[in-house]
């Protein structure tokens, strides 16, 4: 089970074959893209029966196991907690997770790039990096939608583009999005101000926020909306922009707490990394706060024997259904919290060596 | 970054302004954006958009309906979705102005499927087919099947 585990998490970790961490993997998590493709000949989710959610099983099974490496699921041949991992690993959406018609995934061999088939399009394409990773995973969510357009023929409109379920994803059907962590913009409370900015020129900005307006984790999702009308490049590369003059202003809020409150930083990161290293019982949402205070930490240097790549495992297998599949078993909250200290005891250990 | 019009504070917003045949990129603090009049009320989203604009009903929607699926104007209205792959043709007098909307745009400016003209679906089930009568050694009918994929220019002789 715990291979199971690294295998769904692997997108987040770098491989061989990727560029090691940039600069900006610190403040830049993940960038995702996403693709949304209907088929011509069969009808939307709307009007879709039975046999016609069968029909698209089968060939996209036929094309995808065909022409691409990877592995093909039927969602019903799935567990809720296997459902559940997937979500938290960010390779299904929630809207797929809890859809109740027929619907089968395809995950690539390398881990990163799903088809969810039969989600509120026929066809959702998904492409997940770590850090701000835009043309690479472009071009391999392309490689897939490309793939499958060669066999089977895409709804598609002279003037408007790709046809999708919603007038929303008209067009281009692509969603570009990054998860930012911004520390010093939330301390200095300067973040509301430039998301406002975002939003101002047609973004879409989720917090992860948790009780009361406390953000979890000082993570921020920034995403295009509008779909038709740019091109593909174009929207990607407003995106990018964006992320890059999001991090210059981060950078000089952190420029700021260093010179005014040096010690209150690292205190407040040093103490965090000790209640990670030592806690017996940590809920995932604490998880998330504690990690967000080293990840500063080693984003300025502070910490030093801290890889990001542990940091980001840790935040993905501490969620709740991970943390069970990890350690292949059924487990309460309480005992959850048990085990997530644990794991995270040993992985940080194992960092230290 | 410091903001283009005032060369002095840090921009904190990033505006891309589409006008035909260029791209204009400001980036500027927050008061050069407001002397701007860019930061007006809270923009809304497109799904905000969307259900707006679904709320203008008129007595000819039930009338106005999808050749091919059969959805209505005015059921799409109801839900917000479309039937099947004609559906926005069909109602493009009604909608493209909420399209627009939407986007700001009405017209797809980005990339074209790899292969519009020949039918692929109709292949794809063609060689599902002969693939599972050749399973069966149904050689009969996996000649008819071949003859059919001729005529799409296809030799499949696997
Ligand atoms: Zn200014
Ligand atoms: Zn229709």
């Amino acid at each position: 089970m715990a291979s199971k585990i690294i295998n769904n998490i692997r997108w987040f970790l770098p491989s061989q074959d990727r560029e090691k961490n940039s600069e900006y993997d610190e403040i830049v998590v993940s960038s995702r893209i996403r693709i949304a493709r209907n088929l011509a000949d069969l009808p939307f989710e709307l009007k879709m029966k039975h046999n016609h959610c069968e029909q698209l099983l089968e060939l996209l099974k036929n094309v995808l196991t065909g022409k691409l490496k990877g592995k093909f699921f039927g969602m019903e041949n799935l567990s809720m907690l296997d459902k559940e991992s997937l979500l938290e690993c960010y390779l299904i959406s929630p809207a797929f997770l809890k859809s109740e018609k027929p619907s089968a995934l395809f995950i690539t061999e390398r881990g990163n790039v799903t088809v969810m088939i039969n989600e509120e399009d026929h066809l959702r394409i998904q492409s997940l990096s770590h850090g701000l990773n835009f043309p690479e995973i472009a071009s391999e969510a392309f490689e897939v939608e490309t793939t499958i357009g060669e066999e089977l023929i895409y709804a598609f409109d002279k003037k408007y583009g790709f046809l999708t379920s919603c007038p929303t994803n008209i067009g281009t059907g692509l969603r570009a999005s990054v998860l930012l962590h911004l520390p010093a913009l939330v301390f200095t409370n300067e973040v509301e101000k430039v998301l406002k900015g975002a939003v101002q020129i047609g973004m879409a900005v989720r917090g992860l926020f948790g009780e009361g307006s406390d953000t979890k984790g000082n993570l921020f999702q920034i995403s295009n909306q509008q779909t038709l009308g740019m091109k593909e490049e174009e929207l990607i590369d407003t995106i990018v922009k964006l992320a890059h003059m999001i991090i210059d202003i981060e950078m000089k809020a952190r420029d700021v707490i260093m010179n005014k409150a040096r010690y209150e930083f690292e205190d407040k990161v040093a103490r965090s990394l000790a209640v990670l290293r030592s806690a017996r019982i940590i809920s995932s949402d604490e998880v998330l706060n504690l990690v967000s205070a080293v990840r500063f930490g080693v984003g300025t240097g502070f910490i030093k024997d801290v890889e990001l790549d542990t940091l980001n495992e840790i935040i993905l297998v501490s969620r709740p259904a991970n943390i069970q599949i990890y350690f292949g078993e059924v487990l309460e909250e309480y005992e959850r919290d048990v085990k997530r200290a644990e794991y995270i005891r040993k992985r940080l250990q194992a960092e230290k060596k | 970054m410091v903001c283009d019009d005032c060369k002095n504070k840090p921009a904190t917003i990033f505006f891309k302004e589409v006008n035909p045949g260029k791209i204009v990129e400001l980036h500027l603090c927050e008061q050069c954006a407001h002397k701007r009049g860019l930061l007006m009320a809270k923009k809304m989203s497109p799904v905000e958009i969307l259900q707006k604009m679904l709320k203008e009903k008129s007595a000819k929607d039930e009338k106005i309906i999808c050749t091919n699926c059969c959805l209505s104007l005015a059921e799409f209205k109801r839900i917000g979705r479309f039937g099947c792959s004609k559906c926005l043709s069909e109602f493009s007098p009604q909608i493209n102005n909420l399209l627009k909307q939407i986007h700001q745009s009405d017209r797809h400016v980005g990339r074209n499927p790899v292969r519009g003209e020949k039918n692929g679906f109709e292949i794809f089930k063609l060689r599902a087919k002969l693939k599972k009568v050749l399973e069966k050694e149904a050689y009969e009918e996996a000649a008819k099947i071949r003859d059919l994929l001729k005529k799409y220019g296809i030799e499949d002789n696997k």
